[in-house]
């Protein structure tokens, strides 16, 4: 109840109020409609006490109103019904009036605040009488319409004229109650009673009273035919079914009028779904026609998928598994018909509940309702049921079974949708049959090519063998590669928006968990989803992520380190790879989540049996980072002048945090064996960081486990040659590559290759001697600390222009191109060239450097340069 | 061992034959001098048959089908499709020969401005040429080519250009032309050919990328003819490709392209005065091809990723030499070999010059695939030249490389160095 006066004192717009009024009202719960109507009343009564004393009539109709309501509150027993209802009706006129006297007394002293909060009373009041009056509304409040809207007009042009007199708040109401009855007058509902009223008040008046006598006395021979089955008499007399009536209640005839009611009750407070759902297990034993199965099963499934609520719960299982069941057969029975029927979701309802539609033969008649809708709740109430489930148990397994149900259900409504969008005059449904195919394309693109296959044939030996699809025919089956694609392309060439972005990121998800890191890359960069990923809505952000870290991993297999480290860096770097992946709610310590948000968060969640092993993911992320970054340390270590570059943060906090500990115990879990092996690394003792590495359980998790091992030992020993020679270059003026080789285990020529290309990048002042194998290393790297300022210096100064720059263009925006044009060939391009250069940019400059730089480097620098070219 | 020589060369080449990718990508027209090339194929005649049954050059094509048909003479039909040509020619000769009469009018032509529609109403007005007349030496032009007479296809297609107002036949009109320069192999036209075909790409597709793109790609292909025969286009054309737009259609479309693009690069080493400008090619193609090095790879390829990526000597010196004869094999290629020897040879000497300090001639001239007078004589030549800073030792049989560090002073040069005019420049943009 508290909520009906909450929705009441809230709502200051009565015509929306009006919906909501009826819509309550027809709910029909007898008792507990006195019951608010006379705490109504009460409210009413202080109201009026508060007012003045020359209202003392109005109080004592109410009082004795309310007495009387009381008496046949008490009195109420089922062999008095009519004696009820009447009171009942008659109490809410006598209501009515007493408002109406309320509001007119208060607008005729001028206080328009109480008046307007009378005002509003009456008007919500008003559906409530209409409808014990079959709809008509009451001629009073006609009568009082017109009236107060002449008080109202004349307050308000007095009011125009002495402005000063009322206070603001008054003056407010008064304009507000002027808004409403003029809003009133003019709507729908009431205009023709007002007219009518304005041109023969008398004549309209009298009319009501001729009319609703007769009322009452009719709807107690209802009544009294219709006998103790029907407490209400107001509904169509279904609501409550005695035994009795059963038989005679459904009856072929009559399924569409049930059918009707339990439409209308849809939705709606106290309805007992269950018993509804029973009702219409029985009314499709009855039916006669598959019309009339097809309607029924239309609106079982959706009373079905009622049964779950919107907040957390799911459908129970045996409740989907009936809605699933029904819902195949509702399929059937369209196929059978196919000539005849079609549903979709904007046809017109057919409006006569007696009659069987006529059939034109050649054309279809539509039904409506959605089948695209039905199978979509399926699949997400099989998602939030998994979701409730713990993964662990053999419940989840058992639930998971479902999928392949749910997965023909799918196709056999993506055949449907398909054939309806064949149809002449339908063609506008051809977007729902995109949404069905993602929702396909949701289920298979996690998972390896072989289960998809058996996921897909299974789906197809479940539909009759006459089917076939056009998007997907069911030669496709066995090859879910070709499928995955078809699925794909069907919607790049279809669809746009979010569908689109997610049909490319299952691709893309689906090419990576194949082991085709680079095809996933170029589709992932075709996309250009990266720019624009933050304007999509969270679940295709997830996926996004989801797709991001798989291209990760692929690459990660496949042996390419930097990739792999710059796909994984954005999740996995973040410390929320959990929320990020929608793999889990993580609790955070200062997390500011409403409930809302956090309820939301769980709906999002992606089954288990989606997920991606965050500790596998975060395994293969901090080795990565460890084969990045311990060279790098090793570099930083001994070139201080070198900018502090880092790769991953979190790797570096890890790293910090386990330094810092004082003792150290043998590695327990997985990041522990990482953190260990980068000591080992980064002290040179490959051997002992690929024990480590190798020893990491998780690896069996991944295919081809063995070969991952294998490539790890061989990136980790490349890995700790560079780092050792980084190290220890400054103590050792030569190094035998031979002895080198014998230390890391690796060829000649690979060693060579790594020393090589070390030296070519600068990363190394060394040299090779070919003719002793040895690695030669330059000194004079020493630098004084002075130098080292100056450098420092130099490159801050550097860093500040480009700043400047920067600035500079983003200021002047589109007319920066005129500095572009001077600059930018000339001295910028070069100086950026240089600067970062570093390896590639190599003999040219070198060779000739000791004539060139210096006399450059007095005559002006590049200016000269860019004059010369 | 001998006979497995050449069959694995064979195989070599076969395996890295790019002609079919590119056929798609090439006018008919256009095929026929890459199939010309290989006789040796065993149904060359019959994809030669194929390829052009569809063009006019009827006594070529009779000559091709008698000659799969073992016949001593050309078909019958021929001679019927032969009179049917000829017959059509002088219908298009007459169709055109007014107009064509009044653009070869020095008075008439002189009268003409660069406006089109004034041009054409002009020619209406004096002349009473109509639009009809103008479009029938747009088709004239397209039958002629097909007939093979290709110069006066492009002599014709250029009247038309200069007369239609119809952008979509001048844009065809531009293309045809573009053929029919390459195949009467006059580069300099061909060249301004391809300027416009590719402002006519930036401008008129421009909304459309895919057929951007591919238009590109076409180009790129058609574009090969004169890379390689005409040299001041190889610089143009080496701009061109580098430039993002068609690196993007390169990468996308034809990756294959990167072979002709590395040759251009690294022979361009001669050629090009500015090493900046080498440089930085050299930079921009290691980028791209390691970028696609996992969809295409050949032996030319690879060297590069040996030589930058892998700082691999010994498998750079293997791929070059796959690579020589790749590139004799090549119908674009096959006059570059040389070029492209000589200038990849310095590209391993210089690498490894860099990298070592001292280093055993012997093993130079190996890594060289050259004898070791010649490779001494080769180190002689490349200290001359680049100005190496090297003393080889007679006796140890070495050659020592001096590589000073880079001194702190030359290092805050050199970063220095440009502040002073980008200061200016800033200064100078603020001031505006």
């Amino acid at each position: 109840m508290s909520s009906r006066f909450f929705a009441r004192g809230g709502d200051s717009d009565e015509s929306s109020s009006d919906s909501e009024e009826s819509l309550y009202s027809v709910e029909g719960e007898e008792p507990s409609e006195e019951e608010e109507s006379s705490e109504e009343e009460s409210e009413v009564e202080e109201d009026s006490d508060e007012d003045s004393s020359d209202e003392e009539g109005a109080t004592g109709i109410n009082r004795f109103l309310k007495s009387t309501a009381a008496k046949a509150d008490e009195d109420e027993s089922d062999e008095e019904k009519a004696v009820v209802i009447r009171s009942a009706k008659d109490k809410r006129i006598e209501e009515l009036e007493g408002l109406i006297r309320l509001t007119e007394n208060a607008i005729k002293i001028g206080d328009f605040i109480q008046g307007s909060t009378e005002f509003d009373k009456l008007v919500k009041l008003v559906p409530n009488i209409a409808k014990q009056l079959d709809g008509r509304t009451p001629k009073l409040f006609i009568k009082t319409l017109v009236d107060l809207e002449a008080a109202v007009t004349e307050a308000y042009e007095k009011q125009k004229v002495t402005p000063k007199k009322m206070n603001a708040l008054n003056s407010k109401s008064l304009n507000a109650v002027r808004q409403k009855i003029r809003k009133l007058t003019k709507d729908e509902q009431y205009s023709k009673d007002v007219e009518a009223y304005r041109k023969d008040s008398e004549a309209f008046l009298k009319e009501e009273a001729v009319i609703e006598i007769p009322v009452p006395t009719k709807k107690t021979k209802v009544n009294l035919l219709l006998g103790d089955a029907i407490i209400d008499a107001d509904d169509a007399g279904f609501e409550v079914v005695g035994p009795g009536g059963k038989t005679l209640i459904y009856t072929p005839e009559s399924i569409l009028k049930h059918l009707r009611s339990i439409a209308e009750s849809r939705g709606r407070k106290g309805t007992d779904r269950n018993e509804q759902i029973r009702v219409m297990e029985r009314l499709l034993d009855v039916a006669a026609t598959d019309y009339q199965r097809i309607r029924v099963l239309l609106s079982l499934i959706s009373v079905r998928f009622d049964t779950s609520t919107s907040s957390g719960g799911a459908m129970t299982v045996e409740q989907w598994k009936l809605a699933d069941k029904e819902f195949v057969k509702l399929l059937e029975l369209l196929y059978a018909n196919q000539d005849q029927f079609i549903v979709i979701e904007n046809a017109e309802e057919w409006e006569d509940d007696e009659k069987h539609p006529t059939l034109v033969a050649g054309t279809l008649f539509p039904i409506p309702g959605s089948i695209v809708g039905a199978a979509e709740r399926l699949d997400d109430e099989l998602t939030r049921s998994l979701l409730s489930i713990d993964p662990h148990t053999s419940d989840y397994v058992a639930r998971l079974v479902d999928e392949g149900a749910l997965y023909s259900a799918l196709l056999r409504a993506q055949i449907y949708q398909e054939r309806v969008r064949k149809q002449p005059g339908f063609e506008g449904q051809a977007e729902r049959l995109n949404s069905l195919i993602l929702r396909r394309l949701e289920h298979l693109h996690f998972r390896q090519g072989r289960l998809g296959s058996v996921l897909e044939t299974n789906a197809w030996a479940e539909l009759p063998e006459g089917l076939d699809s056009d998007v997907t025919p069911r030669a496709l089956a066995s090859d879910a590669e070709a499928l995955v694609k078809a699925l794909s392309n069907y919607l790049f060439a279809h669809s746009e928006g979010i569908q689109r972005a997610r049909a490319m990121l299952h691709r893309t998800y689906w090419t990576a968990l194949h082991d085709r890191p680079w095809e996933a890359k170029d589709l992932m960069l075709l996309s250009h989803l990266s720019e624009t990923i933050p304007s999509f809505d969270i679940i295709t952000q997830i996926h996004y992520n989801r797709t991001l870290v798989q291209v990760g991993l692929a690459f990660f297999r496949a042996g390419l380190i930097w990739e792999s480290q710059t796909a994984l860096q954005e999740i996995c770097g973040s410390n929320r790879q959990k929320e990020l992946l929608a793999q889990g709610v993580q609790v955070q310590r200062y997390s500011s989540l409403t409930p809302e948000q956090e309820r939301a968060e769980r709906a999002r969640q992606l089954p288990f049996h989606c997920h991606i092993n965050i500790e596998l993911l975060e395994a293969c992320y901090l080795v990565v980072s460890m084969l990045l970054e311990i060279p790098l340390l090793a570099q930083i270590g001994t070139a201080p002048d070198q900018k502090r570059r880092v790769i991953s943060k979190a790797f570096r906090r890890l790293l910090d945090y386990s330094e810092r500990s004082v003792f150290q115990g043998p590695p327990e879990n997985t990041r522990d064996h990482i953190l260990q092996a980068s000591k080992a690394l980064s002290a040179g003792d490959y051997k002992k960081s690929a024990e480590l590495i190798n020893s990491i359980k998780i690896w069996d998790l991944m295919p081809k486990a063995l070969e991952i091992r294998t490539m790890l030992t061989e990136k980790i020993k490349t890995t700790g040659l560079e780092t050792y020679l980084l190290t220890y270059a400054p103590f050792y003026s030569t190094v035998n590559l031979a002895t080198l080789s014998e230390m890391f285990d690796l060829s000649p020529r690979s060693v060579s290759s790594i020393v090589a290309r070390m030296i070519s990048h600068e990363e190394l002042a060394a040299a090779l001697d070919q003719v002793s194998g040895a690695i030669i290393f330059r000194k004079g790297v020493n630098i004084s600390r002075l130098q080292a300022l100056s450098l420092t210096l130099s490159e801050k100064a550097t860093v500040l222009i480009e700043a400047n720059e920067k600035t500079l263009e983003q200021r002047t925006q589109g007319t920066a191109n005129a500095f572009e044009r001077q600059g930018g060939p000339g001295g910028r391009g070069r100086g950026r060239g240089r600067g970062r250069g570093g390896g590639p940019q190599n003999m040219g400059d070198r060779q000739g450097g000791q004539q060139r730089p210096r006399g450059q480097g007095f005559t002006g620098g590049a200016l000269g340069r860019a004059i010369q070219s | 061992m001998a006979d497995n020589q050449p069959d694995a060369a064979a195989d070599l080449v076969a395996k890295y034959d790019l002609l079919p990718k590119m056929i798609p990508f090439l006018d008919r027209h256009l095929v026929y001098p890459l199939l010309s090339e290989r006789d040796a194929l065993p149904d060359i005649t019959r994809t030669k048959f194929e390829l052009l049954k569809h063009t006019n050059m009827t006594d070529f094509v009779g000559d091709l089908d008698s000659e799969l048909q073992g016949l001593s003479e050309r078909p019958a039909e021929y001679t019927k499709k032969r009179e049917e040509v000829l017959r059509r020619r002088a219908q298009y000769e007459e169709d055109t020969s007014k107009l064509r009469s009044l653009l070869e009018d020095a008075d008439v032509v002189s009268q003409l401005r660069s406006d089109k529609v004034a041009n054409l109403a002009f020619l209406k007005e004096q002349h009473g040429v109509t639009l009809e007349m103008v479009n029938a030496l747009y088709d004239y032009g397209q039958f002629e080519y097909s007939c093979g007479a290709y110069q006066s296809a492009a002599e014709l297609l250029y009247q038309f250009r200069v007369l239609s107002t119809d952008n979509e036949k001048v844009s065809a009109a531009t293309w045809g032309k573009l053929a029919s320069e390459i195949l009467s192999t006059e580069w300099e036209p061909t060249m301004e050919e391809i300027q416009k075909v590719k402002e006519n790409i930036d401008t008129r597709l421009f909304s459309n990328a895919l057929a951007q793109l591919h238009a590109r790609t076409w180009l790129i292909h058609w574009s090969l003819f004169p890379f390689f025969n005409h040299d001041p286009a190889r610089e143009v054309l080496t701009d061109l490709f580098f430039s993002p737009a068609y690196i993007n259609t390169i990468q996308t479309l034809c990756p294959w392209i990167l072979r002709y693009l590395t040759a251009a690069v690294i022979t361009n080493r001669k050629l090009s005065r500015n090493s900046n400008v080498y440089q930085k090619q050299l930079k921009d193609l290691v980028r791209v091809i390691k970028q696609e090095g996992y969809e295409y790879a050949d032996p030319l390829t690879d060297f590069v990723k040996a030589l930058y990526i892998d700082f691999d000597f010994e498998e750079a010196q293997k791929k070059l030499g796959e690579a020589e004869l790749i590139l004799q094999h090549d119908f674009f290629l096959g006059s570059a070999t040389k070029a492209f020897v000589e200038a990849a040879r310095h590209l391993v000497s210089e690498m490894y010059c860099k990298i070592h300090q001292r280093i055993d001639i012997k093993d130079l001239s190996a890594r060289l695939g050259l004898s070791q007078e010649a490779g001494e004589k080769w180190i002689v030549n490349l200290i001359r030249d680049t100005r190496v800073d090297a003393k080889i030792d007679y006796q140890a049989g070495t050659v020592v490389m001096n590589h000073p560090p880079q001194s702190v002073y030359q290092q805050v040069i050199e970063r220095t160095k440009g502040g002073f005019f980008r200061t200016q420049v800033l200064s100078a943009a603020v001031a505006k």
